[in-house]
């Protein structure tokens, strides 16, 4: 199993993590041997009879607005405006 | 003052009970004791006395009885860092259910015992804080990814402590420090304000040095939590019951021959299980030898469902509503950065890894055979449950390592949850037992695996084995 650089990278885009250039080598090293080793599940997988999946049931419960206050929830944010969480710009102007 | 630190449970309510000491002098002797012992790293922070004496309750089966709790379950008003960076000055507005219950029945929460980052790990390296060491021997792990939770109460630090356990994570460092640690049945305890990594195999696990003791933890804390939508149905209940030093009658216990025979298992380790087994004989159990042959596939099913859920769950750590953010211009900037910067290189490893499995053209060879897999284990240990009433197998292939000892070859180091994750994966619970020393006077685990609810059992078998011998009773010089 091998992975290319240009893989690697996609993975680190899609999980949204920054990679520096000296770090590309030794991930690549680490992902090629966790997923060689995980790659014995499709050997075996073809010879088991498959089985009926956990029949547990989840709690449910009635989608209920109940009055909160949001003042602990935002003073955690980095940043925050009122009762707005804060990100850089997204839309810029044409 | 008397000296306190390797009392019971048991032991200390007595003395309470009996007025021997204080509450306060209990507190006093706990706090003081951590103190002495920060070199250890097993906590990041010990509360200051009189918030912990806020929620002192002179009633309760755990009245003035302290503990720790594992930093990725949420404590009020306290830090919650999971041992990251990206959640390093993060206080929880939220107590866990677990947490609260613990509360109720009069425990002392201590403080936040140190772990590997995001519970990932086996060793306790990968936490942002600082290495534990394992009391035993201060150049070995303590095993992971509970690491502190374990070293604490193997040094005497505390009775007991919460850890969270999603692929062997109470059970591997209970075993590498010579103490008692269960997994129990998902869904018994609620998963409420555990902070997640897999959510399909989390639980909150107890490390405790007696049997006896983790009964009476879990009697505090199990049962059904409507906050918690896996939880299930199960009424509280005391499980120190049964605990009356016999076995059940006619009880049949199966040893895994794919474990106890596998290449690789260290010699001491197959040792200490197979003299545990002639205990059991000799107090009159049947033993039979018994087959599971997915167990070799577990670990690898594991690796890809883990991973996979921890990518889904880790996605929230984003730098906009809580935990660290890092300045960047741009949206995408901020996210990549601060999760470049907040993240540790194995978390960061596990994501990317969860990310690959469940993309486009490789979530039908991974994703989809590991569940497989894992169908196929919880019906092979199903079936072997309709001819045994409980399995054992050792806790962990050889005894406590030294610090470095997987730096370049990490894919052994997450070999560590291989005789483990196969209980998670089925969801049955299972309890690691000290049953002897290395030659180099390391502790040794066995696990006791049962069907689904048979933590009582389970209590009721090792209890027997700890009345027979003294493992448990033995120290590290601290």
């Amino acid at each position: 199993m091998k992975i290319t650089k240009e893989e690697a990278l996609k993975i680190a885009r899609i999980s949204r993590i920054a990679i520096k250039e000296s770090e590309v080598d030794p991930l690549i090293k680490q992902l090629e041997a966790v997923l060689s080793y995980a790659e014995r599940v499709t050997q075996v997988a073809a010879e088991l009879d498959d089985q009926p999946s956990n029949r547990n049931v989840n709690f449910l419960r009635e989608d209920v607005v109940v009055k909160a206050d949001p003042e602990p929830i935002l003073e955690r944010a980095p940043e925050r405006e009122e009762n707005y969480f804060v990100v850089p710009k997204i839309l810029d102007k044409k | 003052m008397k000296d306190l630190a390797f009392k019971t449970i048991q032991e200390l309510k007595q003395l309470l009970e009996n007025g021997d000491v204080t509450h306060e002098q209990v507190l006093d002797y706990f706090i003081d004791r951590a103190e002495k012992n920060k070199d250890l790293g097993a906590v990041l922070e010990v509360f200051d006395k009189e918030s912990v004496l806020n929620s002192f309750k002179s009633l309760g089966i755990l009245s003035a009885i302290p503990g720790y709790i594992k930093d990725n379950i949420c404590q009020k008003d306290r830090i919650s860092s999971c041992g990251s960076k990206i959640l390093e000055n993060f206080t929880s507005n939220y107590s866990a259910t677990v947490v609260n219950r613990l509360q109720q029945e009069g425990a002392f929460l201590l403080g936040r015992a140190n772990m590997d980052e995001f519970a990932m790990g086996s060793s306790g390296e990968t936490s942002a804080f600082g290495k534990t060491k394992n009391p035993w021997d201060k150049t070995r792990v303590p095993g992971g990814s509970s690491s502190g939770s374990a070293a604490a109460v193997a040094a005497g630090l505390a009775p007991w402590a919460l850890g969270s356990d999603t692929g062997g994570s109470v059970r591997q460092p209970a075993a590498f420090c010579g103490i008692v640690g269960l997994k129990p049945t998902y869904g018994l305890n609620s998963r409420y304000g555990l902070i997640a990594y897999g959510s399909s195999l989390d639980t909150v696990g107890i490390f405790t040095r007696t049997v006896y003791d983790n009964a009476l933890v879990l009697s505090a804390i199990a049962g059904l939590d409507l906050k918690d939508s896996s939880s299930l149905s199960v009424e509280k209940k005391d499980y120190t019951q049964r605990l009356d030093g016999s076995l059940p009658k006619n009880l049949t216990i199966g040893v895994i021959d794919d474990a106890l025979e596998a290449d690789g298992l260290h010699a001491d380790v197959k040792k200490g299980v197979e003299d545990a087994i002639k205990t059991y004989e000799e107090m009159g159990a049947t033993v039979k030898r018994v087959r599971i042959k997915t167990l070799e596939y577990c670990a690898a099913s594991y690796f890809i469902i883990s991973r996979a859920e921890a990518a889904s769950n880790l996605a929230r750590f984003d730098g906009v509503r809580y935990g660290m953010r890092v300045k960047e211009n741009s949206l995408l900037d901020m996210y990549e950065q601060t999760r470049h910067d907040g993240f540790g290189a194995e978390v960061k490893a596990r994501i990317m890894v969860g990310n690959y499995v469940l993309s486009v053209g490789h979530a039908g060879d991974y994703y989809d055979n590991a569940q497989r897999v894992r169908r196929a284990i919880r019906q092979e240990l199903d079936d072997a449950f309709r001819n045994v009433d409980v399995l054992i197998m050792p806790t962990h292939s050889a005894p406590a390592f030294k610090f470095g000892a997987y730096d370049d070859n990490k894919l052994e180091m997450d070999l560590q949850d291989y005789f483990t994750a196969p209980v998670n994966l089925a969801g049955v619970p299972a309890l690691s037992i000290p049953v002897g020393f290395s030659q180099d006077n390391m502790p040794l685990g066995m696990q006791l695996i049962g069907p689904r609810l048979s933590e009582g059992l389970l209590y009721q078998i090792a209890h027997a084995y700890q009345q027979k011998t003294d493992w448990h009773k033995k120290h590290p010089k601290i």
